[in-house]
């Protein structure tokens, strides 16, 4: 069924047991994303969010206890729903006896591209990253840097329309992550939706545009990197909103961040502001304050996370 | 269809990969190698005289029958073959289930368009075909050398590979099985040679159950016997086929390990399609 997201999650949980006493840790609760095609999206959240668990169940490493996750419209527990995406793990570990070549052609042959393909994507593959001349040396003599530009490419061997990157430029030096995002950069206009998971908001406030923040596993803060960093933007207050508002604000790309009482919307001009009011207005929402508001993706994302309304 | 098959044709590639960058796989076909090099040049067999010599020094002070000589070779090459070859052939493949379940390395498996179940077999036979390659050769060229040496080329011997293969691969289910749960190769080899030794002990059950005081005890005893893989009865079997060109009961040892292993490995794939990464 044709869709116009990558990713479709609805109501996505998972509650991890511990091992003896049954104890029920929430990893993720009730999380609804939508992730648009051929955009670049991040998704933020402090250590034990629950990021990497989204994700991993994304790709089906990771069973939801309930609700469910498309990619590309087929749900994400059929293999062949995985074909069209290139990921990067964090803290991957590629087998050592690798060369990068025999790497990147292993993977590739896994993700079902003929031999004859992977002769000729090998070596473009080598040269996009800037290894061209390491393919045949083991990748266990690799650099820290060397091996996340590998893994980068072993993510864009098969031609991804989906690239998901679990912390790209973990642990990776200042020229390294500036050669990742080239690399990403390229794919500008390529219709590749990339979707990165990071902890680093300079990277994803500089690279993405949309954002989601996690939050102890729920969905904190979301919408367009500009509504939310804009130098002079507008934030309007409201309880008693209904999802189809909320649904009709997502879709223009305001900022929600839930609050206690109600959500709290963020937007980059006078005219969306009026525009959102509108739209809350005629839902049957009641709107509490509307104010100024100028913040960089950093002061929305430790208010997000420390459980302060986003302004 | 064609993309499946390539997919497994990857997996046991890679299997075979890992495999050679393991010492101890270059070990496995080492002490091969050796055994091939004590039958190519050590040792001498004077078909007129119908004596035998190692290096050079008489090994024995009669005349013997080459015949009976080539068969006691058979013998004690696929009784080797057999229990230490296995043993150390399990030993070589216990690392292989946990390295794969390394948490950088299976998410990454597990986003590929694959099945739990296909990437788990895709292992196991990449592993058993690995045995398989290092008893193929083994045994095929000590067949060769004996049989240039002797002018005695018995099929029968080939058989050693078979059954050796057998066993070894119902004991991978379980190295499997405890790799899945567990991802502690110590363990998976002491749970694998703990069913060896237990499986000889088990087919001592005509003394054994005489032995016994009570009726569930004898029961107990007796049923246990069928659930484990009968490596000693099949060794027997073996035995008697090759030596003694006998007829013996090989079926009953085949088709109870057999089902043994495919519970076994039905139950590492169960958990490891249910387990989260």
């Amino acid at each position: 069924m044709p869709t116009e997201f990558a990713i479709e999650t609805d109501a996505l949980r998972k509650v991890y047991r511990s091992r003896f006493r049954g104890r029920e840790i929430p990893a993720v609760s009730n999380l609804s994303l939508r992730v648009p095609q051929g955009i670049k999206y991040g998704l933020l959240g402090p250590n034990g969010a629950g990021k990497t668990t989204f994700v991993k169940m994304l790709l089906a490493a990771v069973h939801p206890t309930s609700g469910t996750a498309k990619l590309f419209g087929k749900d994400a527990r059929d293999p062949e729903a995985r074909r069209p995406i290139g990921y990067l793990p964090e803290n991957h570990r590629f087998p050592t006896y690798f060369s990068g070549a025999g790497m990147l052609d292993f993977y590739a042959a896994l993700s079902g591209v003929p031999a004859h393909e992977r002769r000729r994507r090998v070596p473009e593959m080598l040269k996009l990253v800037g290894l061209e001349q390491w393919g045949d040396v083991r990748i266990k003599k690799y650099s820290k840097g060397m091996l996340q530009r590998l893994g980068l490419a072993q993510a864009l061997m098969h031609r991804p329309r989906l690239l998901i990157l679990d912390e790209p430029t973990d642990g990776v030096d200042p020229v390294g992550r500036r050669d990742i995002r080239e690399i990403l950069n390229g794919l500008t206009g390529t219709g590749v939706t990339v979707f990165i998971n990071s902890h680093l908001l300079g990277e994803v406030e500089s690279f993405c545009e949309y954002v989601a923040i996690l939050h102890k596993g729920k969905l904190a803060l979301e919408g367009k990197v500009s509504s939310l960093i804009a130098g002079r933007g507008y934030t309007v207050e409201a309880t008693q909103v209904p999802n189809a508002a909320v649904a009709e604000m997502r879709r223009l790309g305001a900022a929600i961040a839930m609050t206690t009482d109600g959500l709290s919307v963020q937007v980059g001009s006078l005219e969306e502001a009026n525009h959102l009011i509108d739209v809350i207005r005629a839902g049957g929402g009641l709107i509490e304050s509307v104010s100024n508001s100028a913040s960089s993706l950093e002061d929305v994302f430790i208010r997000t996370t420390r459980g302060e309304k986003a302004a | 269809m064609m993309t499946k098959a390539a997919v497994f044709g990857a997996l046991i590639s890679d299997t075979f990969q890992e495999a050679r960058a393991r010492w101890l796989f270059w070990g496995l076909f080492g002490l091969s190698t050796l055994l091939i090099l004590l039958f190519l040049f050590v040792l001498k067999i004077d078909l007129v005289a119908g004596a035998v010599s190692l290096m050079g020094f008489e090994a024995t002070t009669r005349h013997i029958d080459i015949h009976r000589f080539v068969m006691a070779s058979y013998s004690w090459v696929s009784v080797f073959l057999y229990i230490w070859g296995t043993f150390l052939a399990i030993f070589a493949s216990s690392g292989l289930i946990p390295s794969v379940l390394e948490p950088g390395r299976i998410s990454l498996l597990l986003a590929k368009p694959l099945t739990r179940p296909m990437l788990l077999m895709g292992q196991y036979v990449g592993n058993v075909l690995v045995v398989a390659s290092n008893h193929i050769y083994l045994i095929c060229s000590i067949w060769i050398v004996i049989g240039l040496k002797t002018n005695i080329w018995e099929p029968r011997f080939l058989l050693a590979i078979a059954s050796s293969l057998f066993i070894f691969a119902v004991l991978l289910c379980l190295v499997v099985l405890v790799g899945v749960i567990s991802e502690s190769s110590a363990l998976s080899v002491m749970v694998a040679v703990a069913f060896m030794l237990i499986s000889t002990i088990l087919a001592q059950r005509q003394i054994v159950v005489r032995l016994l005081s009570s009726e569930w005890s004898r029961e107990l005893w007796q049923g246990l016997y069928w659930i484990v893989p009968k490596v000693y009865d099949l060794a027997a079997a073996m035995r008697q086929i090759i030596v003694y060109d006998r007829e013996a009961d090989w079926v009953t040892p085949v088709w109870t390990s057999a089902v043994f292993g495919a519970v076994v490995l039905s139950t590492a794939v169960y958990i490891f399609r249910k387990r989260d990464f």
